[in-house]
């Protein structure tokens, strides 16, 4: 072998090697975000800056730290909270059964597989938000005894599959695990469940299932189930094949279990209620990510019969994403504007219409909504309760904070609210899966709001 | 080999070139890095090109693996280099057009390997691509110029 010439010079390579890394570090660390005011994209008309690229991601994922002693929530003027039940093991959604019992849904989603050495570093990253906390895959029952303890609390129903949404028709209690909707009978009363399910209809699942809730909610009739399928990716990195009848709404037949796509082109509808002025179906949506600190915003919209809503090709209507490709054109020409932001990254997990009259007068008419928090954005976004006041059966007005406190003053997180449910004393019951609580948002002056107001 | 050399080019073995030969393995070890983690690196932009022709995921996913497998290559081999130079037996080790080139090679790796990390189609198409034609031909140059740095004849070390 013929060795190259060698000379003194090679003892100065890695001082260059070490400029040369540190040159590109600078340059990966460089990006920085300018994230604008969340306000700016509350309402119908969001301010939407250009899309960036990132090189590295950013990743902001706030620090779990759990509830102290004695530490609760801080609510709007005129409003009391205190927990429900805590202890719980990562709840997600509630349900209140016509008796009054609170079914808490006790979930995580299913494991992911690595595609991409990407899913190593994400999963570990959103490892220290709560991500990936042990899950029961059960349903707890809660009863309430009146004055805010719950004299009873049983395992209701045990051995699920991600289960998130829950919805009882007569005596057919349905739950809506990630891969599937099974019905279990239900008599009123009840406590625990221990007959077998009956499958009702697949629902798309593993293996990657990126998007795992499934959302349900029963039309008033009872004929149909409208359940909320998110997307298997971000944005398509999945391959289009993975997404067959997802980033939708699935309209299920009750007696037959056949389905139809209702509305498509939604990333991840997460919750789903009736408007009750107008007897609409309205959702929340959780957007797209890695496209800037203030796209995409999240949302709150009314959900037409037969409407495409951008996903994958566009988001809020025409405004194309360039890192879907081959593009749809004739579905992108038809992508409906949702009617309200939320603005971006909050994760909005959770809605409830209210309807009632105990919460004080400016909660008669409109839309709690449940933010779960971002995990890529700063400063951070969401981790809050918000109402969406609705007039006429739309959006009257900007939302307002109702329950805020879930980070404390170094931005960690001592609990997220994801699910909520009205129940049938006309409180609101807020999940927290990182607080491993339940809440129960009532009037601070129980019994004359009503009255004077 | 060293014994042919000698007289092929008319040198002579000094006591460097003798200690030299007595550790080939490390330099061999070294090399070996140099060279797989090169195709991987090329093999990403041929799996690039597949995606750019056809955006089937498949293909990106492909690029990304080949990318980090070169990058854990290049940074094994980097520490090799740097145990080389500690140890002060570095005589038949690379040149420094080489080490340069291969270090350039590296980073821009590197910083695609962030590229392709990107979700869809710009994960490669264009600036994924684009970097993975410059690693190929930063690595083409300096294999030309470290080949032809070996050919010429060593005049007095």
């Amino acid at each position: 072998m013929i060795h190259a010439f060698k000379t003194a010079r090679s003892a100065k390579l890695p001082r260059l090697a070490l400029l040369l890394v540190t040159v590109a570090g600078l340059g990966l660390a460089g990006c920085d975000d300018h994230a604008a005011d969340p306000k700016m994209q509350i309402g119908a008309n969001p301010v939407l800056p250009e899309i960036q690229q990132y090189l590295m991601p950013p990743m902001r994922v706030a620090k779990v730290v759990g509830w102290g002693k004695d530490e609760n929530p801080a609510v709007a003027q005129g409003l009391q909270i205190h927990a429900l039940a805590t202890d719980l093991q990562h709840p997600r959604s509630v349900c209140v059964l016509p008796n009054g019992d609170v079914l808490v849904v006790e979930s995580n989603g299913p494991k992911g597989p690595i595609n991409r050495p990407k899913d190593i570093i994400t999963g570990w990253v959103q490892s220290f938000a709560g991500a990936k906390a042990k899950d029961a895959n059960r349903i707890t029952l809660l009863r309430d005894n009146g004055d805010g303890s719950p004299k009873l609390r049983t395992v209701f129903l045990d051995h699920l599959n991600s289960p998130f949404g829950v919805a009882l028709v007569g005596h057919d209690l349905y739950v809506a695990n990630t891969d599937a909707i099974v019905r279990y009978p239900y008599e009123d009363g009840q406590t625990s469940i221990t007959a077998a399910g009956t499958k009702l209809t697949d629902l798309p699942g593993g293996p990657i299932d990126h998007h795992w809730t499934k959302a349900l909610l029963a039309s008033p009739d009872g004929s149909k189930l409208y359940v909320g399928v998110g997307s298997n990716s971000n944005i398509t990195e999945n391959g289009i094949g993975a997404e067959y009848e997802r980033a939708a709404i699935w309209e299920v037949d009750r007696a037959s279990g056949a389905h139809r796509i209702f509305a498509s082109g939604i990333r991840n509808p997460t919750g789903l209620q009736w408007e009750p002025e107008t007897g609409k179906l309205w959702a929340i949506a959780n957007e797209r990510d890695e496209i800037g600190p203030d796209l995409v915003p999240d949302y709150l919209t009314s959900v037409q019969d037969g409407g495409f809503y951008g996903w994958p090709y566009s988001y809020y209507g025409k405004h194309l994403d360039p890192r879907v490709e081959p593009q749809r054109p004739d579905l992108v020409a038809k992508a409906i504007v949702p009617d309200y932001s939320l603005s971006s990254h909050v994760a909005p997990l959770g809605v409830a219409m209210y309807t009632r009259t105990e919460l004080p007068a400016n909660y008669r008419s409109g839309a709690f909504v449940a933010e779960h928090g971002s995990w890529n954005r700063t400063p951070l976004n969401g981790y809050k309760v918000v109402f969406v006041p609705f007039s006429g059966g739309r959006p009257s007005g900007p939302a307002q904070d109702v329950v805020t406190g879930f980070l404390d003053a170094d931005n960690h997180a001592r609990g997220r609210p994801v699910g909520l449910a009205v129940d049938h004393t006309g409180g609101l019951l807020i999940a927290d899966d990182v607080g491993n609580t339940v809440w129960r948002l009532s009037s601070a002056h129980p019994g004359s709001v009503s009255s004077i107001r | 080999m060293q014994q042919h050399a000698t007289l092929t080019e008319g040198t002579f073995i000094n006591e460097a070139d003798l200690k030299s030969a007595a550790k080939p393995r490390g330099r061999l070890l070294q090399r070996l890095l140099v060279w797989f983690s090169a195709a991987y690196f090329t093999g990403a932009l041929v799996t690039d090109l597949a995606y750019w022709q056809m955006p089937n995921v498949l293909w990106e996913r492909f690029s990304i693996w080949l990318i980090v497998a070169g990058l854990i290559l290049a940074g094994l081999a980097a520490i090799t280099y740097v145990i080389g130079l500690a140890s002060s037996r570095q005589i038949d080790g690379p040149t420094w057009p080489g080490v340069v080139g291969y270090a350039i090679a590296a980073l821009l790796s590197l910083v695609n390997a962030f590229v392709h990390s990107r979700d869809a189609y710009t994960a490669v198409v264009p600036t994924g691509l684009m970097l993975s034609v410059l690693v190929v031909a930063v690595l083409l140059l300096t294999g030309l110029v470290g080949s032809a740095a070996a050919d010429r004849p060593r005049v007095g070390g």
